[in-house]
């Protein structure tokens, strides 16, 4: 007996940029689709970005990185969750990612980069368009 | 699928953990889940425990509920107790999303198995959430955490619901924030537990206190602490841990009548459902009985009473 239920969504910063403008308002269209938005802050580290998807148990996680660093950052999330079970959990990335990096991120196991710009109803279809059956 | 989750649980697995208190948050498969976890302390988890304390923290948005938490987790791992934080964050009556923001007020220790924290969207009004929190907190409880800090929604006429399910409620107060009069007008002072005046490194903390104070002073024999915390500068927070700590459990002895009472409620109405949707003929004559006024509400009831017990025991 599953009924429908609403996706939770981590939304995270992992490194050490501090622009938070754009995940915020990914957050507030996310609540404003119906789904439960954890925002877990700025400042993560990788370990603590899993720690709360793990707790949380999360459908979704939201990565966002206006650093540069997300060729090191984005794997290694990746990796913690995997060694900790969590590898049914989707992974977005948002933020200033140069084109050449995408592919790379999308092999890596990403579900989907999305640049600035991007119109916010195409995240939330996304989500729900790639998310198991059971969910409103 | 849910043997297995609860196997896990019985292993202590943090991932069954927060699965199965998804669930218990969405009222699914509730009684199964408990009746499988067995009773805190029962050694049914791998760390055999007593119960837990549970202490809520309650006070208007942005007195710092999340931030006082945070910190109290310090002074709790100092003791080498395991702490558990239920985050209550409201869900919106529009869309039914909600925007969880507690946990990041929170410092981040991923590699502290002594902590885990769980963010909850409380549906509107306060009932639906209290109606769960019981079953979360006995969860957690089976899970051996010593302490169990849970957040409020905000303070309200639901606190005194919550008070009902916890041993120490919390109430924060800060600085400027309207006079005397409208904490008699809330009606919070005579719930809480323990009075704290947060952000005390704030201009005016004293005289809040002072009013708390005399409010308190004309209650009769009212013994609630009061203490001035500052998160920010850290000042006062192991005293109001030790003071939270010292406070008797409330929920043994008063709770226990309760709880019970709402479990039987809760077995009653689903054997009722059951025997509804079987279509039982006693039952169907009892109703029509009572609906064609043969039978008085009075009579009708009992007969129930008497027609599910029977129920329960074939």
């Amino acid at each position: 007996m599953t009924e429908l239920h609403p996706l939770r969504v981590v939304l995270a910063k992992v490194g050490l940029d501090g622009h938070d403008r754009g995940i915020k308002i990914v957050a507030r269209a996310l609540r404003d689709a119906g789904m439960q938005v954890i925002y877990a802050g700025l400042w993560l580290t990788p370990e603590a970005v899993v720690r709360t998807v793990a707790e949380e148990d999360a459908d979704w996680l939201g990565l966002s990185l206006l650093s540069g660093a997300h060729m090191t950052l984005v794997p290694r999330v990746l990796q913690l969750l995997r060694e900790a079970g969590l590898e049914h959990v989707g992974v977005i990335v948002g933020g200033i990612i140069p084109e050449n990096d995408i592919p790379k991120l999308l092999e890596m196991g990403v579900a989907r980069v999305f640049g600035p710009g991007t119109p916010l109803p195409e995240i939330v279809s996304f989500l729900r368009e790639h998310s198991g059956a059971g969910h409103a | 699928m849910l043997e297995t989750l609860l196997e896990r649980f019985r292993r202590h697995d943090r991932l069954a953990l927060a699965r199965l208190l998804s669930l218990v948050a969405r009222g699914e498969q509730v009684e199964e889940i408990l009746a499988g976890v067995g009773e805190p302390g029962s050694g049914a988890v791998s760390v055999p425990r007593g119960l837990a304390r549970v202490v809520a923290v309650t006070g208007s948005g942005g007195v710092g509920k999340s931030t006082l938490i945070g910190k109290l987790i310090e002074p709790i791992r100092a003791q080498k107790q395991s702490v558990a934080v239920l985050a209550c964050d409201p869900q919106s009556p529009l869309s039914g999303g909600a925007l969880l923001g507690d946990r990041f007020r929170m410092p981040a220790r991923p590699d502290d198995d002594g902590v885990f924290i769980r963010s909850l969207a409380a549906a509107g009004g306060y009932g639906a959430l209290a109606e769960h929190l019981v079953d979360l907190i006995r969860l957690l409880e089976a899970f051996g955490f010593d302490v169990i800090l849970i957040e409020t929604v905000g303070a309200g006429q639901g606190d005194t619901v919550v008070r009902e399910l916890v041993d120490v409620l919390v109430l924060l107060l800060q600085p400027e924030t309207g006079d005397d009069l409208q904490w008699e007008k809330a009606g919070l002072l005579e719930v809480a537990d323990v009075i704290v005046i947060h952000k005390a490194d704030l201009p005016g903390a004293e005289r809040v206190e002072a009013q708390v104070r005399a409010i308190l002073a004309l209650g009769t024999g009212s013994d609630v602490p009061v203490l001035r915390v500052s998160s920010r500068t850290g000042d006062g927070i192991p005293e109001l841990w030790q003071t939270i700590a010292a406070r008797p459990l409330r929920r043994r002895r008063q709770q226990s009548g309760r709880d019970l009472l709402r479990l039987a409620q809760q077995t009653l109405a689903a054997r009722f459902a059951a025997a509804e949707a079987a279509g039982q003929s006693d039952l169907r004559q009892l109703l029509a009985a009572w609906q064609q006024g043969e039978i008085s509400s009075a009579q009708a009831v009992s007969a129930l009473v008497r027609f599910l017990a029977n129920e329960l025991e074939t």
